[in-house]
């Protein structure tokens, strides 16, 4: 049952992902951009203007197109395979420039997420415990206000006052210290190399120029985690077994921790979704600070009709969204058996 | 007194509490949006400067808070020059004819989007909610893929290869926001179909279309209405948040994203002026916008 459950979803988010990357292929065609006049330039000559338009493979039919993308016309090496394509603009592997850019985000998203349920899951569960109290008025407030703003204009007022008038901040210039020569790579994940190599100064600098970044994402997430946390636990503690269990006489601590196993689930639905959402979201917080992750990637790519980029960052950020989702379904499918049977 | 009273104080006065939080909140965000329609309307024609010609110096600050009450009074009673209360920006646009003339633009995207989305949506929500065969299936996945595209970055593919224009972001932003429709329109739909006043009409030989335009229609429009008020915010944030990137509307139109992208690098310099104020008029516009979407809902569940 279970088994059967698993295939059927899998299968259907590899249709979903077939489906959306022979969308977005189409659709960016058929828009009326022109990426071989952004590349040589409005005044190129006619000959250099053919001349691109052939080494992009623009002057073929849109289907032969579409068959080299996937890697059908026989000569292989398309998406089936596992490639991405070349950049238009920097002739670069897609794969590569993305294998770069998205353990940015994913370092950032990952931090801010767990600092984020750290806060909010607590000051959630206290609002629950007294509803229409002073402190569940001002949660239900913050969980409006922080679920409605414009994230990237907190990161300039942050930028503003820690590191303008505190001094305390690094200035918004990415990751790193510039004047330091990057090492190599060995996860992409920087936090995570530092530590292999045991360069603890490197790991420090980097969460030193983290903790605006963060606290942005933190400020703007915390909103409707709280927001859902508390709706939960309300619910939870309204329900007929924690009447049983305080007319049992447990104590208020074992009765909140009961119905706080409840209300885990749908705040983790929300957290894998929004986790989701922040990949592409992201890029208003990482233009800001200019940390270089796949957000800052997609806008590049787009303002530059790079479409054989655009179509990598579709497909890789709506890929993880879906796993995501994937994994969030047969968790619940393991903890509540229903689901797969309906 | 024992824990039960105390249960039995708490539900009694929690109704009481939680209507009284509604109403300071509703207030106060229904005047912010008030005030933003007005500005909508009204904006660009009382700001004191022309918010696309700069003929100012670059960086004038605003003036001093205790300056305000004279250079307030000065302006009403008509003597003295026009001020720029919240300084002028980097090409020398005044910041307050601009922050209260982009209503105009983002309240106009954000209202135009969600009609469209909602002429796209509920249509087919209804059609998907009653009529279920192989063809409204099809509409469903591919609602369906057209919710599992990244909201932002969808925006700007479409925004920029179509075109950065007014039209194109309220084009872009009513096709990524119609599937909320889709679905929320088609739930309620099926809820309303199963009720007793579809089976009367049918007894009475009306036809399957007209109950569905009739009786099914305007009583399952409800629950979009109020997604209305939050899918407006939203789409006022996403606005900004093109523009701020480089891929919405164009400079000089007046927009508060622009306006604090252009401010952007003034803030590490310490000119707060031409983002702050930008800024604070979108923070509040969309969480009274929010806060509206809350009510509406909590007034439609009871």
């Amino acid at each position: 049952m279970l088994l059967r459950y698993i295939g059927r979803r899998v299968a259907v988010s590899i249709v979903q992902l077939l489906g959306l990357v022979v969308v977005v292929f189409f659709l960016i065609r058929l828009m009326p951009a022109d990426p071989v006049a952004r590349l040589v330039g409005l005044n190129a000559s006619k000959e250099a203007y053919a001349q691109a338009s052939h080494s992009l493979g623009l002057d073929q039919p849109l289907l032969t197109q579409f068959l080299q993308y996937f890697g059908l016309d026989g000569r292989g090496g398309g998406l089936l395979e596992g490639h991405l394509g070349v950049s238009w603009v920097t002739n670069g592997s897609v794969l590569t420039e993305i294998g770069q850019t998205l353990p940015v985000t994913i370092q950032l998203l990952t931090l801010s997420f767990i600092i984020t349920l750290l806060i909010a899951v607590p000051v959630g569960i206290a609002g629950a415990s007294r509803p229409g109290g002073a402190f569940d008025r001002g949660v239900f407030v913050y969980g409006l206000f922080g679920g409605s703003q414009p994230e990237f204009w907190w990161g300039l007022m942050f930028i503003f006052v820690f590191f303008f008038k505190l001094g305390i901040a690094p200035a918004p210039l990415g990751l790193v210290n510039p004047m330091d020569m990057p090492s190599e790579p060995i996860t992409g994940f920087i936090l995570l190399d530092s530590l292999l190599r045991g360069e603890f100064d490197v790991f420090l600098d980097v969460l030193w120029h983290l903790a605006l970044p963060t606290l942005t994402l933190v400020f703007i997430l915390s909103g409707p985690i709280i927001k859902m946390v508390r709706q939960n636990m309300v619910r939870a503690l309204g329900s007929d077994f924690v009447l049983y269990a305080r007319a049992a006489g447990l104590r208020e601590s074992t009765v909140t921790r009961y119905a706080f196993r409840i209300a885990l689930a749908p705040a983790l639905t929300l957290v894998g979704i929004l986790y989701g959402v922040m990949l592409g979201g992201a890029v208003l917080v990482e233009t800001v600070f200019s940390l270089g992750g796949i957000g800052q990637y997609a806008v590049r790519a787009v303002l530059a009709f790079d479409y054989p980029a655009i179509q990598g960052v579709v497909l890789v950020i709506t890929s993880i969204s879906l796993g995501i989702y994937l994994v969030l379904d047969l968790v619940y499918a393991v903890i509540d058996p229903r689901v797969a049977r309906s | 007194m024992s824990s039960a009273d105390f249960t039995l104080i708490r539900e009694a006065t929690v109704p009481r509490l939680r209507r009284l939080r509604g109403h300071g909140l509703t207030i106060v965000a229904g005047l912010v949006v008030l005030a933003i329609l007005l500005l909508a309307v009204i904006g660009p024609s009382i700001s004191p400067f022309d918010p696309t010609v700069a003929d100012a110096e670059p960086f004038l600050p605003p003036p001093n808070l205790s300056a305000w009450p004279g250079l307030l009074w000065a302006a009403l009673s008509g003597a003295g020059t026009p001020v720029h209360w919240f300084g002028t920006d980097a090409s020398g646009l005044d910041v307050f004819s601009r922050v209260i003339s982009a209503p105009r633009t983002d309240l106009s995207i954000a209202v135009l989007a969600n009609g469209f989305a909602l002429l796209i949506g509920v249509p087919a929500g209804l059609l998907a909610g009653y009529f279920r065969n192989w063809g409204t299936e099809t509409l469903m996945r591919v609602s369906d893929v057209l919710q599992s595209f990244p909201v932002f970055i969808s925006a700007m593919i479409l925004v920029a290869l179509a075109g950065q224009s007014t039209v194109n972001i309220v084009a872009a932003l009513a096709v990524l926001y119609s599937p909320i429709y889709v679905r929320l329109m088609r739930a309620e739909v099926m809820t309303q179909g199963a009720r007793g006043m579809v089976e009367a009409s049918r007894a009475l030989g009306s036809s399957e279309v007209a109950i569905a335009i009739r009786h099914v229609l305007p009583n399952s429009l409800g629950p979009t209405l109020v997604q209305s008020s939050v899918t407006i915010g939203f789409a006022i944030l996403l606005t900004a948040g093109l523009s701020f990137v480089g891929a919405g509307v164009r400079p000089p139109t007046p927009e508060w994203g622009l306006m604090i992208s252009n401010g952007a690098s003034g803030i590490m310099l310490g000119q707060w002026w031409p983002s702050v104020f930008p800024g604070i008029a979108i923070s509040l516009t969309v969480f009274s916008f929010a806060a509206l979407g809350d009510v509406l809902e909590r007034a439609y569940r009871s």
